[in-house]
């Protein structure tokens, strides 16, 4: 059975480039359109994996990151961050919430920043799920 | 002045009288001729002169003659004969003060010494008095004129522009700084121009119409305006005027200008240089919306080499939509941040901004409809012709209008009458007042706070970011002001206020090159995001 990827995008470009690369190499895409829809999305469909954007309207990808690495139950789940935002960006202001009061989190394993290819987004996201 | 010279060919009298004199308290100088007379008279300058008329050889007459020659102040006495009055007559013709009868009287006699005496008093009174008063008129202007010139020195080195007339308002003082305002010269204006040629005809309406104070002067405030100059521009001022009142009349006005061109120019700079900071502070922000766009246009490439590869047309169709929604995104951003970062003077013509309102409502009609949102105008008859720029008018309803309808799209209440309205009214003032409400989705404070900052959108990836604050920068280069009001939840309330150009002012537009407009049409386009 084909593995679940989830993507989270307000962008539906970004969705729908996503979703024909994973369907090109043969996953099975699902798609959420802000943090709240996708957090809700990996309670019920539990995807292998969860590409995330970063800035997005109604809980944004920092927040999601934060609440899935905090879990207990999901904080294994893989996630790559697909996002127009530098990773140092991402990196400083998980830094910024962890000073705030925030348990430390662990970094991502997998960033891509916008634009990429669909070769280097199809490499990754098989490097992740094997 | 107890000296007086007695001139008598009689010796007897001479003795007689002599001593008489003397024994009143006179000194009494003696001739016994004429020409002896004369020269005691010149030697000694007696103020008082007695002479027997009848003399042989130079006889009174003569010595009357001579001495009023030298000395028109010398008082001259004859004595004549008894009933001698032909020659006294003729004494008193050539300036006799007085003449006595032989025989002499003692008090026909010292009546006329008193008399001559009181003559010589008042005389030299006059004298000082007419002395001192030429040397007080003399003091007095030289004081006069010494604060004149202090004064003129200092209307003419006032750097403000300094305007005095007549109470027919007739100018009769102009200074240098009222020169460099007005660029007329002072032999121009001075006695030949009226202060209603050089100040605003309602600011002169309003000083002429002051509450009546009696005798104080009427003063209007500092205000800022605009005043006609020479070579046809006008040019922006501060003015404050006063009207003259001595005895409940007017007796002229003087009109003070402060030159507004440098600070005018200074504050253009300023907000120019902020808005450049913006623009160069948020490069980040800017990167971040060129990479989502980059990523949509390789995105659409992808499945474009797809749909060709493996022969799909929907894969092909969708990446070309793809490509040509990014491509309108790059239009967008880079129209925003054009006319964001660009100077640009409003174009004042008569218009009709109603009809651009409608316009602007048949534009969002579409989207509005598939949205479920009904479009509401609510136009105010006064405002159908109004001098404005109507691109900014088209432009900035345009952006609110959007944002509008988009607050009303992200709105997740679906349950609501989704409504846009877009308003005109008078707001005196010559203001136009235009409101854009919708009843969507609402901001929060924090949302509200980072409106007109750059690159903050809540649209994600359908907001450049610039919409807000090309907006403001539009409504402040027109010289309006814009607010907002918002309740999430319920909906939010943009009001834009714009002045009305005065109608006389419309001779500045065909100063301005013609290219001007058409270069800048094709700015003023923008996405209509926020």
């Amino acid at each position: 059975m084909s593995k679940k990827v989830l993507v989270v995008d307000d962008d539906p470009d970004v969705r729908l480039f996503t979703v024909t690369v994973l369907e090109q190499h043969g996953y099975k895409p699902l798609e959420a359109t802000n943090g709240e829809e996708g957090k809700q999305m990996i309670k019920e469909d539990r995807p292998d994996l969860v590409i995330l954007d970063v800035l997005m309207p109604r809980e944004s990808g920092v927040r999601l990151y934060r609440e899935l690495k905090t879990d207990k139950k999901l904080k294994d789940l893989p996630v790559l961050i697909l996002s127009g935002i530098a990773e140092k960006s991402f990196l400083r202001s998980q830094k910024a919430l962890t000073e705030f009061g925030g348990d430390p989190i662990p970094e991502p394993e997998y960033y891509l920043e916008k634009p990429v290819e669909a070769e280097e987004l199809a490499r990754t996201i098989q490097k992740i799920l094997g | 002045m107890n000296r007086l010279l007695l001139i008598d060919d009689e010796p007897d009298i001479l003795r007689v009288l002599s001593r008489s004199l003397c024994a009143d308290g006179y000194e009494v100088l003696t001739a016994q001729n004429g020409k002896e007379g004369l020269a005691v008279f010149q030697k000694e300058r007696p103020a008082i002169i007695l002479t027997d008329i009848k003399m042989p050889g130079m006889d009174g007459i003569e010595v009357l003659k001579a001495i009023k020659k030298q000395d028109e102040d010398a008082e001259v006495i004859i004595i004549t004969g008894h009933g001698d009055i032909d020659n006294a007559i003729e004494a008193l013709k050539y300036g006799a003060s007085d003449f006595i009868n032989k025989p002499i009287r003692d008090e026909a006699l010292s009546l006329a010494l008193k008399r001559a005496e009181e003559k010589i008093r008042i005389r030299r009174q006059l004298k000082e008095y007419t002395v001192n008063l030429e040397k007080k008129v003399e003091e007095a202007t030289r004081e006069l004129r010494r604060k004149t010139n202090f004064m003129e020195k200092l209307i003419r080195s006032s750097n403000d522009g300094i305007v005095a007339t007549d109470e027919r308002f007739a100018v009769v003082i102009y200074n240098p700084g009222a020169q460099r305002i007005f660029g007329y010269r002072a032999e121009e204006v001075i006695q030949k121009m009226d202060a209603a040629s050089i100040v605003p005809q309602e600011l002169l309406a309003s000083l002429r119409q002051e509450p009546d104070q009696g005798d104080r002067d009427a003063e209007l405030p500092w205000q800022e305006t605009t005043v006609p100059v020479r070579d046809g521009s006008r040019i922006p001022v501060r003015f404050a005027g006063t009207l003259l009142h001595e005895k409940k009349k007017v007796v002229g006005s003087v009109l003070f200008f402060q030159d507004m061109r440098e600070i005018k120019r200074l504050e253009k700079e300023l907000v120019h240089a902020e808005r450049l900071a913006a623009v160069g502070q948020t490069v980040a922000g800017l990167a971040h919306g060129i990479k989502n766009i980059l990523h949509g246009l390789k995105g659409g490439s992808y499945l474009v080499d797809i749909g060709i590869e493996k022969n799909k047309p929907d894969k092909l169709r969708t990446g070309w939509d793809m490509i040509q929604r990014n491509i309108g995104r790059t239009a967008d951003l880079v129209m925003d941040l054009l006319s964001y970062a660009k100077e640009r003077e409003p174009e004042y013509e008569r218009c009709r901004p109603n009809e651009i309102a409608e316009d602007v409502g048949s534009l969002v009609a579409e989207e509005a409809e598939k949205n479920d949102i009904s479009i509401q105008l609510d136009l105010d008859p006064a405002v159908d012709e109004a001098v404005m720029d109507p691109r900014t008018i088209h432009t900035v309803l345009l952006n609110l209008v959007s944002n509008a309808v988009d607050a009303c799209i992200f709105d997740e209440n679906t349950g609501k009458q989704w409504q846009v309205r877009i308003g005109t009214a008078r707001a005196g003032d010559g203001l136009i007042r235009f409101s854009v409400s919708d009843t969507g989705s609402g901001m929060s404070e924090e949302v509200r706070e980072k409106l007109f900052t750059s690159f903050f959108s809540t649209k994600g990836h359908r907001g450049t970011g610039l919409g807000l604050l090309v907006t403001r920068k539009l409504v402040e280069e027109h010289g309006g002001k814009i607010d907002v009001g918002s309740t999430p939840g319920k909906g939010t309330t943009f009001t834009v206020q714009l002045p009305e150009r005065p109608a006389e002012d419309q001779s500045l537009k065909e100063d301005k090159p013609q290219h001007r407009g058409e270069e800048e049409k094709d700015e003023q386009k923008s996405s209509g995001s926020g």
